[in-house]
């Protein structure tokens, strides 16, 4: 059994809305008369409290937190996703003790440190040296800690030149640099890290991930990661924790945990057309849209569409035509409107019925970035009989296996294709 | 669960009227430290005079005061002379008001700090008053000086005694009244914002109703017990009891001073402590 460094009890926290204008003044009183004099327990915060308790009526309480339980090992780096007001930063601001919860407990072993955001404590007015200091101790640092590290903070930073100059010179991304470099030095039992990966280039996010991932698994450390990069959370994490209204909605195995959040959250495809209203028109007169969809063939991931799943286009027209012959064009667009592909489909004879036009993209193709897909329908002659524009959206989601790299990936498709790389070395004989 | 057993800490919603920690403080020595340092550097950068304004800012008020109520009103200063008279004044008032006014914004300053690390929130103000105190220091040089310039070139008589060991206890105790009110208020002023104009207006208002200006006998008997009850007028006189013989000390009245300043002392750190970690919530 993993020891257990952290542990969340039933926490809870209960925010009243309304309350910092008029009328509080008398409010906060009788609390306190309550509380102090009257012995009573805080008259709305007890364990599971009930609205019928409270003397506030329901709609001015909002929970953030609610019941959540959970443990954290030492060494387990455990990804905290959900949407935004999920109670994400809540918790977080729980557990660095920034504000107390309404009610349950969180125990925990060692030092606790909190990277709620990039730079807290830092002072524009300050050189980069002063500022190292400055904020290492608000992060809770001792001045000897710091003295050591010094020379390894300023490296990775990468700042050195400027270190005696005001930061307030710096531009915004060395600035973000070197008060991530002093953050990323912090050497505590438990490490709470909220979104800050989110700064800097690519090349320093990469380095950052490092040093966490070396935090974690060579020092033993513990750390608590929120982040909307989910594939930070899958590369980093062992264990995630799915928040939803404040609730814990599922916690796991980060692959199984960020699958089933990925399937709720992000809609397969969603259909600019609604099939109901969209009729023969005077663009379309011949052919009604009536049914579109755009699916993940193959391995259940819960219907997620992925960059190594097949994709299924289904579309059914109802055909007015009742002559000539007539081929179906389907253009593939990025969200940024980049042509990715134009295929055109045999031809048919065009009669009174239902049109319909199935094509499965191949896995390992696109990228993992929303396409949008136009279709258009022609006559032998190249004359336009139909054009549905955009007429549905999908997104393709991440997933790479056994892939180091992290970050976007470049270009509008993602194709698998064999490489190899090989070197002969050239053994030169000593003369 | 191992967790349960040998856990160091515990947050719950429990909050505490003595939630101080000295050995927490020890630990954040340097944090103390680096912002008492900060707060010199940066309100000094970038100026002409640099740190010389810690002694121009009370010169130019002194010479205010001479000006209008020494030369124009006339207002009695005893035996001593005006300048001492006035910069004594001057000097113990700007303790006073800084500490309390420094203390009441802290919550309001410091929230984007306050509400991103944790750190013994204490810390602010502390390390404000201990900038006071350096600022004091410095100012205290200059009216060493100045006494000296007039005991030997005015005939200034000056009693050196025992007393004088008096002087940093009133002066501590000048500064933990203010830090004590100050507390209070940057409680009240973070969550009743409007509260902040009327610290203004009261210290201007406080500071008529001590003998910053003049000597508490050149009050009319029987309106004196109004500058009396005020708790800041035993320690104002007594500092210029102790350094220049002129004044009055009332032990009862000292007394008084100093249950206030330890009254309000306490009751802002456990109005603060208690308070506190509930306003990051509100600011």
């Amino acid at each position: 059994m993993m020891e257990v460094v952290l542990k969340v009890e039933n926490l809870t926290k209960v925010y009243r809305i309304g309350t910092i204008g008029t009328g509080s003044l008398r409010q906060d009183f009788t609390r306190w008369w309550n509380t102090i004099f009257l012995k009573k327990h805080d008259p709305f915060f007890r364990e599971q409290p009930s609205v019928k308790h409270s003397n506030i009526a329901a709609d001015n309480t909002l929970w953030a937190l609610r019941g959540i339980s959970f443990e954290v090992g030492k060494g387990e780096v455990l990804g905290i996703i959900g949407h935004n007001g999920s109670g994400k930063s809540t918790l977080l601001k729980i557990l660095s003790r920034i504000v107390r919860p309404t009610a349950g407990t969180v125990r925990g072993t060692g030092k606790i440190s909190s990277l709620l955001e990039v730079g807290t404590g830092f002072n524009p007015e300050l050189t980069g040296r002063e500022n190292i200091y400055m904020s290492g101790y608000i992060l809770g640092m001792g001045k000897a800690e710091i003295k050591k590290k010094f020379n390894e903070i300023v490296v990775f930073s990468g700042v050195e030149q400027f270190i005696d100059t005001p930061v307030k010179r710096y531009s915004s991304g060395m600035y973000m640099r070197l008060a991530f470099a002093v953050a990323a030095h912090l050497e505590p039992d438990i490490l709470i890290l909220d979104e800050v990966l989110a700064v800097g280039d690519t090349e320093f996010q990469k380095k950052c991930l490092g040093k966490i991932e070396e935090a974690s698994q060579k020092n033993g450390r513990s750390i608590i990661f929120v982040s909307h990069d989910l594939t930070a959370v899958k590369r980093l994490c062992t264990k995630v924790l799915w928040l939803e209204k404040g609730q814990i909605r599922e916690m796991g195995p980060t692959d199984k945990v960020v699958s089933s959040y990925l399937a709720k959250v992000t809609p397969i495809a969603e259909p600019s057309y609604n099939l109901e209203q969209s009729d023969t028109n005077l663009i379309n007169p011949f052919f009604k849209l009536a049914k579109i969809q755009v699916k993940a063939l193959g391995k259940d991931k819960k219907g997620l569409i992925t960059v190594d799943t097949p994709i299924l286009i289904d579309l059914e027209f109802n055909c007015h035509l009742t002559e000539g012959l007539i081929e179906l064009n389907m253009r593939l667009f990025t969200a940024k409107k980049q042509w990715v592909f134009d295929l055109g489909s045999p031809f048919v004879k065009a009669k009174r019925g239902t049109l319909a036009f199935r094509s499965v993209i191949p896995a390992n193709l696109l990228n993992d970035i929303k396409y949008s897909v136009s279709i258009l329908i022609f006559s032998k002659t190249g004359e336009c009989l139909g054009t549905f524009e955009e007429c549905i959206s999908f997104k393709v989601e991440d997933f790479r296996e056994g892939i180091d790299y992290i970050g976007d990936w470049s270009g509008i498709i993602r194709p698998k294709i064999d490489m190899s790389l090989s070197i002969n070395e050239i053994v030169t004989e000593n003369p | 669960m191992s967790g349960t057993q040998n856990s160091d800490w515990e947050i719950s919603n429990r909050t505490s009227y003595w939630g101080l920690s000295f050995k927490e403080l020890w630990q954040y020595k340097h944090l103390i430290a680096s912002l008492v340092r900060k707060d010199f550097l940066l309100n000094y950068q970038q100026t002409v005079l640099g740190p010389l304004w810690i002694l121009f800012q009370p010169l130019l008020t002194l010479a205010t005061y001479v000006l209008v109520f020494g030369k124009l009103i006339q207002l009695s200063t005893g035996s001593l002379p005006p300048i001492l008279f006035y910069f004594s004044g001057i000097v113990l008032w700007n303790l006073f008001s800084d500490s309390l006014s420094g203390t009441s914004n802290i919550f309001r300053e410091n929230a984007h700090i306050f509400s991103k690390v944790y750190f013994p929130k204490i810390i602010m103000p502390i390390s404000a008053i201990c900038t006071h105190f350096l600022r004091l220091a410095i100012q205290l040089l200059l009216l060493f000086l100045l006494t000296g310039y007039f005991w030997i070139f005015q005939g200034l008589a000056i009693h050196i005694s025992f007393w004088l060991l008096a002087i940093p206890i009133i002066i501590l105790c000048i500064s933990l009244m203010g830090l004590g009110m100050g507390l209070v208020f940057s409680i009240l002023t973070a969550k009743y914002r409007d509260l902040n104009n009327l610290i203004g207006v009261g210290l201007r208002l406080l500071m008529f109703g001590t003998p910053v200006l003049y000597p508490l006998v050149a009050i009319p008997e029987k309106a004196r017990w109004a500058v009396q009850i005020n708790p800041l007028t035993p320690l104002f006189e007594a500092f210029r009891v102790t350094l220049f013989g002129e004044g009055s000390i009332n032990t009862a009245f000292l007394v008084y001073s100093f249950v206030f300043t330890l009254a309000v002392l306490l009751i802002g750190l456990f109005t603060f402590n208690k308070q506190g970690d509930k306003l990051i919530d509100v600011v």
